[in-house]
């Protein structure tokens, strides 16, 4: 690997970082703070589905898990508004005990079938929050918030959701090359070789599961601060679940940099496109996008553009 | 409890069931077939359905003599879609992934376009007897919901007698159980795969159509019936006809029982919980399948 690069990543998250100093309008804050969001959703759902091979659709749950959790946590124990956004760190545990819970059955399940039982757990888990009282039930919970100007805790918001990426991605970049993440791939590959090959098939699963569910539920619960106000409809849609996977395979999974490629091009357009056009016609060129893409690019855009640059 | 609003709500249930039915069985050979998991199926249900719906609003035609025009005009529509987009990927590394990729954009731009022309609000097939009712005994049954009931019974039995009877049919089951093996016989895989393709968008436009019968829609109901979809063909086991029938019927008791005794908002909640602990038990459907 190229010395250059570590530098450059370096310069860049410091560039990230230094971003709001510039004063830029709050808007701009807002979209790098779902920029980053996105990120995060797309790498960790990459430890799992990328990595691993096995396409969740729910997790979109994890994240609505930590958001919950995190307002839970918050209205429960009074904390203030600063402590609230560490109470989501708790809270990414529950998502991720939830996902130890689930993942134990459910990862015994391979191919289209696994990707439908998460599909079904995160409808079910929408579903349980709307009915249940304690949770908001289908009014909602509310949450606290820092009586400071607005842009100051926007910057404040943008900063720890930044944290949050670069260590996602560190997390991802490690995993890429390690035991670990090699073990994965072969799981991907071919279960069976893999197990035959004395790789603990079930546990590495279980672990990047559990992995894949935490980073989610932070990000849900620094969300759910963000907002100030969540409902089951804004974080448990399964609209964010599929947008995920969609992220990731869009960039190409199973490296770290295609689910940032991936988030980051689908969000700018997803938001150039609403800025700029008619609703529907927005959505039927977001659509038409993804056509084109998986055309001309069926294997993600990184495999497009691997190709293009190594001479094999 | 009421034994008379158990057992209608009971029929009720297996009504909607079957109708999911009729809509899965194209969405499950697609699967089976092609490896193409297509997520705009449901959409192209609600085309048809909003085809019947101008067709009776402005012209008067009745929405079973419009699936008559429907069927057929998808049909052709799904050819070159073939063509056009499916064909395509058939070469991607990881074509069940591809195929999800595209065809949630296909369903996007779907919906988006119905949304242009009939607008967002929800609408409700009227047919001249959408008042009637047959009463038999204690029992109630309006004659918009028999008529969906009984277009997806036929729809589903023509299914299966074309899989069975005919050699087209019998190639696309070849094509299912060993592709190799049926190229090597000269089946052309291409041309099948077209054949179920527009097959399985033609009886999506007609499931559409029976489930506008009996359930008001918008430009955005495809998305719920894409889950009963997945419910309906995974509970049948991929690429079964018979399985999804039966399967259509299981979901239709479960979900007509819910009714029965659980208050609305936990119906949906106990069919997902229930298919889950399903998948668990048996991954691979109802019915042992041959050939796989």
């Amino acid at each position: 690997m190229n010395k250059a690069y570590p530098v450059a990543l370096a310069i860049l998250v410091i560039l990230l970082a230094a971003f709001p100093c510039i004063g830029p309008e709050v808007y701009y804050l807002s979209f790098m703070f779902s920029v980053f969001m996105y990120v995060i959703l797309a790498s960790s759902w990459n430890f799992i589905g990328g990595y691993g091979g096995y396409l969740s659709f729910g997790h979109a749950a994890f994240f609505g898990i930590g958001a919950f959790a995190t307002a839970k946590l918050a209205t429960m124990l009074q904390l203030p508004p600063m402590l609230t956004m560490l109470a989501s760190i708790p809270a990414g545990g529950i998502a991720a005990l939830v996902a130890l819970i689930v993942g134990y059955p459910c990862l015994k399940i391979r191919g289209p079938y696994f990707s439908v039982v998460t599909l079904c757990f995160a409808f079910v888990v929408d579903l349980a929050v709307k009915n249940i009282e304690f949770l908001g039930g289908a009014e909602g919970l509310w949450l606290k918030f820092m009586d400071i100007p607005e842009k100051t805790s926007r910057t404040i918001m943008y900063e720890v959701m930044l944290l949050l990426m670069v260590v996602t991605l560190a997390v991802s970049w490690f995993l890429g090359r390690s035991r670990f993440g090699t073990g994965l791939t072969a799981i991907r590959s071919d279960e069976e070789v893999a197990e035959t090959m004395a790789i603990p098939t079930a546990k590495l699963k279980i672990q990047a599961f559990v992995l894949s569910a935490f980073f989610p539920g932070v990000a849900g619960g620094l969300f759910a601060y963000y907002l100030g106000y969540i409902h089951a409809d804004a974080v448990f849609s399964i609209n964010i679940s599929i947008l995920i996977v969609l992220m990731a395979m869009f960039g190409g999974g199973g490296t770290w940099l295609g689910p940032i490629i991936g988030a980051v091009i689908l969000t700018v357009v997803n938001e150039g496109l609403s800025t700029f056009a008619q609703a529907e016609i927005a959505r039927i060129i977001y659509g038409a996008l993804f056509i084109v893409v998986t055309i001309f690019m069926p294997n993600g855009i990184m495999d497009f553009f691997r190709k293009k640059g190594g001479k094999t | 409890m009421d034994a008379v609003l158990i057992i209608q709500s009971l029929i009720s249930g297996i009504m909607m069931g079957m109708v999911y039915a009729l809509l899965g069985v194209g969405f499950s050979l697609t699967w089976g077939v092609m490896h193409v998991i297509h997520i705009s199926h449901a959409a192209f249900g609600l085309i048809g359905a909003y085809l019947s719906y101008s067709l009776l609003q402005y012209c008067g035609v009745d929405p079973v003599v419009s699936a008559a025009v429907s069927v057929p005009l998808l049909f052709i529509t799904a050819c070159g879609l073939y063509q056009l987009l499916i064909r395509p990927i058939t070469r991607a590394q990881n074509i069940v992934m591809a195929s999800m990729i595209l065809t949630f954009g296909l369903a996007i731009i779907l919906e988006n376009i119905m949304a242009l022309i009939w607008k967002a609000d929800p609408r409700v097939l009227t047919p001249t007897y959408s008042s009637g009712a047959l009463i038999a005994g204690p029992f109630y049954f309006q004659y918009p919901h028999l008529v969906g009931f009984g277009l997806s019974v036929l729809g589903i039995t023509a299914i299966y007698l074309f899989l069975k009877k005919t050699y087209t049919g019998m190639a696309v089951r070849a094509a299912w159980q060993q592709p190799e093996a049926a190229q090597l016989y000269g089946v052309n895989l291409y041309r099948i795969s077209m054949i179920t393709f527009a097959l399985a968008v033609s009886t999506a436009g007609a499931g559409g159509i029976s489930l506008a019968l009996l359930n008001s829609f918008e430009p955005h109901s495809h998305n719920l019936w894409l889950i009963y979809l997945f419910l309906v063909v995974i509970v049948g086991g991929v690429g079964n006809v018979i399985g999804t029938a039966l399967a259509g019927l299981i979901i239709g008791v479960i979900t007509g029982l819910s009714m029965a005794f659980l208050p609305f908002q936990w119906v949906n909640l106990v069919t997902f919980g229930l298919l889950m602990i399903f998948l668990i038990f048996r991954p691979h459907g109802l019915i042992k399948q041959e050939g796989m």
